[in-house]
This record gives structure tokens, sequence and C-alpha cells, in this order.
């Protein structure tokens, strides 16, 4: 299964292995060096779109790993993100803390608003737990932006560069190097928790969570658990949103953001590693393709309505995850393994 | 204590607004097991389609209403017929994120065709507010309250005797029963998600009489969500039911409650009292309790 021709495994290491074969190591590296030198030949706006696009890899991880894997449905994810981002926020500008502090805060902060709101999913599912997610994200919202001595409410706060040690993040490419090594360790974390023992406990529950409780899977401990991990890096995306942008307000919080997470992870594939990322890279550059090069290349040539710049990008989306979902349900991920399948045994047909 | 009157009488009428969208929301999930979160964006839609017809392109007022329920009709139909078939016997998670997706759209084809973000209707009902006892309630809301109950009345003579309501409750209760007795399936669900939109599109209109045309709305179809959560999944009489305590809540909690926390702590007190619902007694007052078998 998913060996090149020619490859046996006869250890157990072996057969676990990640990376396996010397042409899946330079794979990784290759894509590391290019990665990692990628401020050498990029400009300014495609570094800030990287940035996004990697704390967007984040935040779409947790999600990801709640949804995709354990199956407990959240939209409430930009609530989430914006518990850690205002933690982080608070904790660095407010009470001078360093970064690294406001960073672990804002995960444990945001893992364990999740967990309480993730209590619900031990009694329902499905429907149910949406809702209450939903619920979740307005009131965190709304205490957010009336919890004025501390927020700031609506006029926002600003908040501090990140800095660790004597270095300070506040160019895009020190802040880039910063988001993507936080990125590639979460990913890397991602790929081997699912093959923990809390990893495939969440595969069980989402397949069958009753059959998973008579096979002996603890859903209190293992259902928090998910909405924890999913929420932690919910909350470290989100204080890392708010060292990258400089000012926090609630706006960035919407119920659709929410929804587009869910989204991302929908046309990446859920419940696999690869999957995020393709439907982050996916929303993400379609969001700049239609903002910065179709909305004024038609505005050139066409008058365009009035409502079409603000109209056209959640039109487009909405529809997205409607054809995906129609169409191929188990997203990009799944195109790209059947690409690796054909690409193993070509010529041949099998 | 004048307030107080005035805080009940405003909660109940807009409250049965709020159920007789919960309702269409309740149809679809009892026919066909599709959670319908795009509720907010229908009742948005079709208001903005009732401003579209009335305000922009100055239609009588019969014929503009008579077209805001036939588009909701089509809406439903062609919601039914080109998202939810192909994903019929999907997982219970695509059935809701497909409707998320559809809510995103249509959001956006409203900030597409309709970039203010404010209007208003015209008057559809007169202008003197009534004296009820010692509050003082302007028409819309007893209208919308009349209307409601009128529908409540309507809905449920349909359900009771209609040939094709009495098939809409057996494709609730066993739908392979109900298919091998040769009653189309498919046909209960459009017309289940037509209902729905109708009822969104009246519930709609009602609402941005009184309270005007605003992205506001979509928190409207948020507040059925509480109203069946309440009331039970599947429950009518539970939604009807709840969806006036949830009108009271909202209105005596962001009466009383407000100088005590917030400002706006209305808005939220619907999701709080989903809160406490999923905390306390997750299937609702009247809901039904799911015995799962492996």
């Amino acid at each position: 299964m998913g060996l090149p021709a020619g490859t046996r495994n006869y250890s157990y290491a072996q057969d676990m292995a990640i990376f396996r074969t010397k042409t899946h190591w330079a794979m990784l590296l290759a894509l590391l060096v290019i990665l990692f030198t990628a401020p050498l030949y990029c400009g300014n706006y495609w570094l800030s779109v990287a940035n996004l696009i990697g704390i967007t890899i984040i935040a779409a991880t947790g999600l990801n790993i709640l949804t995709g894997y354990c199956g407990q449905l959240s939209i409430g994810h930009a609530g989430f993100i914006a518990v850690g981002a205002y933690t982080s926020a608070v904790l660095t500008s407010r009470l001078e803390l360093p970064f690294l502090v406001g960073l672990i805060a804002a995960g444990f902060a945001a893992g364990l608003i999740g967990m309480i709101f993730g209590i619900p999913s031990l009694r329902v599912k499905g429907f149910y737990l949406a809702i209450s997610t939903i619920a979740a994200q307005f009131i965190i919202i709304w205490v957010i932006s009336h919890w004025t001595s501390v927020t700031g409410g609506f006029t926002g706060i600003s908040v501090p560069p990140a800095s660790i040690g004597g270095i300070t993040f506040t160019s895009q490419a020190s802040l880039f190097y910063l988001i993507m090594v936080i990125t590639v360790l979460v990913v890397f974390l991602a790929k081997n928790l699912a093959r923990t023992r809390a990893g495939r406990a969440f595969v069980a529950i989402r397949d069958n969570d009753l059959a998973a409780q008579v096979m002996g899977i603890n859903l209190f401990r293992y259902k928090l658990l998910a909405f924890f991990i999913g929420c932690f890096l919910a909350g470290i995306a989100g204080s890392l949103l708010a060292h990258w942008i400089g000012f926090m307000s609630v706006e960035h919080f919407s119920i659709m953001d929410s929804i587009l997470y869910i989204g991302m992870i929908i046309i990446g594939g859920l419940g696999t590693t690869i999957g995020p990322i393709f439907g982050v890279l996916f929303i993400r550059l379609l969001q700049q393709w239609i903002t910065s090069y179709i909305v004024p290349g038609l505005e050139g040539i066409f008058t365009l309505p009035a409502g079409f710049a603000t109209g056209i990008g959640p039109m487009v989306f909405g529809l997205a995850i409607i054809l995906f979902l129609i169409l191929e349900p188990r997203g990009l991920a799944h195109r790209w393994q059947l690409f690796k399948a054909s690409y193993r045994l070509w010529p041949f047909s099998y | 204590m004048a307030e107080l009157l005035q805080f009940v009488i405003t909660g109940i009428t807009v409250g049965m607004v709020y159920a007789l969208i919960a309702l269409g929301f309740v149809l679809v999930w009892k026919s066909s097991g599709v959670a319908n979160l795009a509720l907010g964006q229908l009742v948005l839609i079709s208001s903005w389609f009732t401003y579209g017809m009335l305000v922009q392109a100055g239609l009588p007022l019969w014929l503009g209403l008579l077209l805001v329920i036939l588009f909701a009709l089509a809406l439903g139909w062609v919601i039914e017929r080109f998202i939810l078939r192909p994903l019929i016997a999907q997982p219970i998670l695509s059935l809701i994120t497909v409707t998320l997706g559809l809510a995103f759209f249509i959001e956006g084809a409203v900030s597409f065709i309709w970039p203010k973000s404010v209007a208003a209707l015209p008057r559809l009902f007169p202008q003197q507010p009534v004296h009820i006892g010692t509050a003082v309630v302007s028409q819309e809301y007893l209208w919308a309250a009349a209307i409601s109950l009128i529908l409540f009345g309507l809905l449920s003579l349909y359900f009771r005797y209609h040939k094709m309501g009495i098939a809409m409750r057996a494709t609730a209760d066993d739908q392979r029963a109900v298919q091998a007795c040769g009653i189309p399936v498919t046909k209960i669900f459009s017309m289940s998600w037509m209902l729905a939109c109708a009822l969104a599109a009246i519930g709609g209109v009602l609402m941005s009489c009184i309270g005007g045309i605003t992205f506001g709305l979509v928190h409207t179809g948020l507040k059925a969500f509480s109203v069946v959560i309440l009331g039970g999944l599947n429950s009518f009489l539970g939604a009807i039911i709840a969806g006036p305590i949830i009108g009271l809540a909202e209105n005596l909690g962001g009466g009383y409650l407000t100088p005590l926390t917030w400002p706006g702590v209305r808005e939220v007190i619907p999701f709080i009292i989903i809160i406490i619902v999923m905390f306390l007694k997750p299937y609702g007052l009247f809901g039904e309790v799911r015995i799962e078998r492996i």
C-alpha cells in the first residue's frame, strides 16, 4: 500500500516510517529548503500571504483533529482563535509578559474554553453540537467586545511585536520564519498524533462512538482531549495572528470565518494531515486571486455593480464548499493520493 | 410595571415569529434528517427579495407578496433538488456542512445584489399604536402574532387532514415503510424544503416590518435554532411553545439584565439558553430521546 514499486518493509520501524525511502527524504529536504529560503526571492506581499496561510494551516489542523479525526463538528473555531488572540494580546500588551508566555497561555486558554463548550459533546452530537459551538462563538465574541476594561472592546487592542530572547519579529521575513517553524512543527505533531493511541481512539469515536465506548475507550477523556488539542492549536494560531497583525479587533473572528475553516478542511479532505494544507492553500490563494486580480481586472473592463467586490468572495467559497461535498467529498487529499498512486505505477495501469 | 407588560407582549409576539421560522426547520429535520443551518440566510434573502419587489420594482402589495411566496417556494425546490438530493444517505457531517456552504453562498448573493446594508419595507400594517392596559404596542407586533397563529392553525390542519401532510408525517416516522407504500419520498423532501422556505420568507417579512431589513435578520434565523433546541428537534408543539419562551427571555433579559451586565446582552440570551439546555436537557422540552444501537 502506497509504497514505490519494489520497496518492501522488513521491520516494524520500516512499516511505521512516514518517510520510507531516500526519495521521500530528498523531497522533504527539498521542500524545507525551498520553504525556508523563500524570503530570499519572495516580495513582502507574497511573504505576508504565506504568513496568513501558515497561521491558517495551524488553525485548520486543529479543527481537523477535532472534526476530521474525532468527528465533533465545531462551527465556533473563529471564536476559539479569538480567545487565543486576545489572551496573548492582553498578556503581552497590558501585563508586558514575554511573547512565549503569551503564546503558550493563548493555547491553554483557548483549549480550556474549548473543553468547557465541548462538554455537551458527551451527550449530544451532530446538529446539537454544531449549534452549541455556534452559541460558543457568539458568547465568546460578545464577551470580548464588551469586556472593555481588558480587551479594549470595539476599539480594539494594539499588540506589541513578538520577541524571543533578543530577537524582535517585526518584518514579514522574520515573522515568516517564526510562523513557518511553528507550522511545520504543528503539522509534524498532527501527523504523529493521528498514529498514537489517542489518534486511533479519535478515529474510533468518529466512526461510531458507541462501539468505541464498548471497546473500552473513555469517551469523556478522549472527546474532551480532542476539544482541548483542537482549540489549543486554534489558540496558538490566534496568538500568532495577533502578533502578526499587531492590532486586534473582533471583526477578525466572525461566524463566517468559522464556516470558512470548516470549508477549508472539507475542501482539503477530512481526517488527513495533508488535507488542511491543501484546503487552506486553495481558499487563501482563491481569496487573494479574487481580491487582487479578478476584481480589479474586471473593474478595468466593465463597470461592476456596487456589491460585486464584497459579494463575489462568499459566493465563490459557498459554491466551492457545496461542489466539493457533492462531487469530491474526500477532498483534494484524495485526488493527491490518486495522483501519487498513478505516479508510482506509471507507465503501468496497475 | 408598565414596562414589564410591554416586554411580555413584545416578547410573546416576536417569539411567535421565531416559532414560525423554527417550524420550517423542524419540518425539514423530521422529513429528511437534514439540519438546515442556512435558516437565517433564507430569512435574509427573502426579506431582501420582498424589498426588491415592493420598493425597487414598485409592484402592488398583493402581487409583490405573492411573488415573494413563489420565490421562496422556487428557492426551496432548487435547494432540495440540486444541493440536498445528491447528498441523500451521506453522513450527517456532510448534510450539515453543505447547508453552511449554502449559507455562505446566499449571504454573498445578498450583498452582491443588494449592496446596501439597511433598508425598510413600506408599511404593510396600520400605524397607530395600540394601548393594552398600560403598555403601548405598535400594531406590527400584534399582526405578526396573529398571522403566525393563523399559520400554525393552517399547518396543523394540513398535517392532520391533507393527503400530502399525512404523507409528510409518515415520512418523518419511517422512510422505508413510506416508500413501500408508494409515496415518492424525494417529492416529500422537496415539499418540506419548499414549505420551510415559505415559512422563512413569511417570518422574514414579518420581522422586517418590525425592525427593518438588516443583517440582523440572520440572527433571527439563529434564534430559531435556540427555539428548536429548547423545544426539541423533532417536535412541532415544542417549537410553538418554545418560540414565545425565547422571545420572552430575550425581551425580559434585555430589559432587566442590560443595566446589570453589558449592553447587547439581548442578542446572546438565546445562545446562553442553548448552552444551558445542552447541559441540562439536551433533547429539549418535547424532543424524542434518541436511543442508539450499534
